[in-house]
């Protein structure tokens, strides 16, 4: 059952700039990753689905919801990560959570505490003085805080160092276990493939593919195994190369930048 | 129809601005008042005399009859016109233009909160601020004019005015309210909210000079706040008041309206 729906997005900046003819659909339970360039038109179309932006033609529904004539019922069930983080510079991390809860009027009987030890946040300093990556966990627990089934998630780990991302890699995880539905946005492959079933590239507005994670996997990795003096040698080539290691033989996968995947789709015709 | 949280955490920032210039409406108003007898009366006269243009300018006229005459035309040209203009336009700026502008617009239209709500509270935080303004200038007028001239203030008349004056704030507020919903960019929105009111008072003291400039108050919409007529019951001067009430009711109503279906690039 999809639970996102979108169907011929269009929203026109002028100057070839915007969202053209888009569509497609995440279902219940699914991770749906949301891959593209920078200005590819990623943020455009998750503002569709916030009902920050009235679509020039087409639309999108959450739970059959429409996303901008209904959006405050749609918004009830959702947890969004901005792909910029901008909060209230005057109030400490603190007061911003507390700020929210109140305004999203979902009382005291939330997750903030499990988050914050589980994102190592101490929110007390003023949001004015956090580092980007300290803002992007306060935007992290403000967005899964009420516990929201559905999950929009615009580029959720820029900023973040690697053991964080890993942590909210698995946080992910765990939520789509639990049956909740996430859309994440973002321009780096591994990221996306690490959490998501399915995957849907978009280009100067334009999409150009959605497939499952396995499929785009298959399709942009390549394996190759070769054949090492002894074991010893065939650990220590596994360790630098990233591979597996199977007696005196070792699998190493190589794997395609987004860029690349684009050359692919395009045939080198990047240039323009 | 509001939300709570919001309108606690606006008024909380309100309270800077509404503290100093409560401050500065204290020290003007207190010391005008007081200097209300015969001697300092004919000082001030005597300024209106040395340079009637700038006096006029302000809204000060000479041979002032009572207490309230005099208040009225030292304070309600003005003291009591500027600060409370700089309150709306400094708060209507920030209320709704400047989150959209910095971005922090999404905490509060990311959640289940109808925009129409957002813009309602954000609205309620600005005529509070000016009605508390207006409250407590009435306040300090009838303390410092009973305190200092016993018997000699017409309260109910002073009522009827200071509810022209907040007419007339209540209409600059929904103009600086309507353009922070219109503009995404803080910089048009001042440019509007601003501009408006402060070019319409400048051409108000031009006006007040007298000559040829006079025939400038008819495009203003300060022409439609009279406090001499108000004071001596001139029926166009309360009319002048209802329509500057029905204007601010028609541009608050209409700033939520666009607020409510505009795209927001945040």
């Amino acid at each position: 059952m999809s639970v996102i729906k979108i169907e011929n997005l269009v929203h026109d900046y002028g100057g070839g700039k915007g969202v053209f003819d888009i569509s497609f659909h995440v279902n219940q339970g699914e991770a749906f990753g949301f891959l593209g360039p920078n200005g590819a038109g990623k943020t455009t179309t998750i503002r569709h689905l916030m009902g920050f932006l009235k679509p020039t033609s087409g639309r999108c529904t959450i739970d059959g919801l429409d996303c901008w004539s209904e959006r405050d019922k749609v918004q009830a069930k959702l947890g969004y990560i901005p792909g910029e983080i901008n909060f209230f510079d005057d109030m400490s991390g603190t007061e911003f959570l507390k700020f929210i809860a109140e305004y999203r009027k979902i009382g005291s009987q939330n997750r903030k505490e499990e988050l914050l030890e589980r994102f190592e946040l101490d929110p007390k300093s003023k949001i004015k003085k956090m580092s980007k990556g300290t803002k992007q966990k306060l935007g992290i627990i403000a967005a899964f805080m009420h516990d929201p089934d559905i999950l929009i998630l615009d580029e959720p780990t820029s900023g973040l160092d690697p053991l964080m991302q890993s942590r909210f890699v698995s946080l992910v995880a765990e939520e789509k276990e639990h049956g909740k539905t996430v859309l994440m946005s973002s321009h780096m492959f591994e990221e996306v493939e690490r959490t998501c079933d399915r995957i849907g590239i978009i280009r100067k507005g334009k999409m150009i593919t959605v497939d499952s994670a396995v499929t785009l996997h298959e399709r942009h990795t390549r394996s190759y195994t070769v054949t090492l003096e002894n074991e010893a040698i065939a650990k220590a080539f596994a360790t630098d190369f990233d591979g597996i290691c199977n007696g005196t033989k070792v699998t190493v996968t190589t794997k395609q930048s987004l860029e690349e995947i684009f050359m692919n789709y395009y045939g080198g015709g990047e240039n323009d | 129809m509001i939300n709570m949280a919001l309108y606690k955490r606006e008024m909380k920032g309100s309270i800077k601005l509404l503290i100093i210039f409560s401050a500065i409406i204290t020290l003007y108003v207190s010391v005008i008042i007081y200097m209300y007898d015969p001697q300092m009366t004919k000082m001030l006269d005597s300024f209106v005399e040395v340079m009637p243009e700038l006096m006029a300018a302000v809204g000060m006229k000479a041979n002032t009859t009572n207490l309230l005459g005099f208040m009225v035309s030292y304070l309600y040209g003005f003291i009591l016109v500027i600060f409370p203009m700089l309150f709306c336009i400094l708060r209507g700026n920030a209320l709704i233009a400047k989150y959209v502008d910095k971005g922090s617009m999404v905490s509060l239209v990311a959640a289940p909160v109808k925009r129409r709500t957002i813009a309602l509270t954000q609205m309620q935080v600005l005529i509070s601020g000016i009605l508390l303004l207006i409250v407590y200038s009435t306040i300090l007028e009838l303390i410092c004019a009973e305190s200092g001239f016993p018997g000699e203030l017409d309260i109910t008349t002073l009522f009827i005015l200071n509810g022209g004056l907040l007419c007339l704030h209540l209409f600059i507020g929904s103009i600086c309210f309507l353009s922070s919903c219109i503009f995404s960019d803080t910089k048009y929105s001042i440019a509007l909210g601003a501009g408006i009111p402060a070019f319409m008072y400048v051409l108000q003291m031009l006006a007040n000079v007298g000559g040829n400039a006079e025939k400038a108050k008819y495009f203003t919409f300060f022409i439609l706040f009279n406090p001499d007529g108000i004071i001596i019951g001139e029926s166009s001067a309360i009319v002048g008041t209802f329509i500057l009430f029905a204007g601010a009711i028609v541009l608050y109503v209409l700033g939520i309206m666009i607020f409510e279906r505009k795209d927001l690039h945040i």
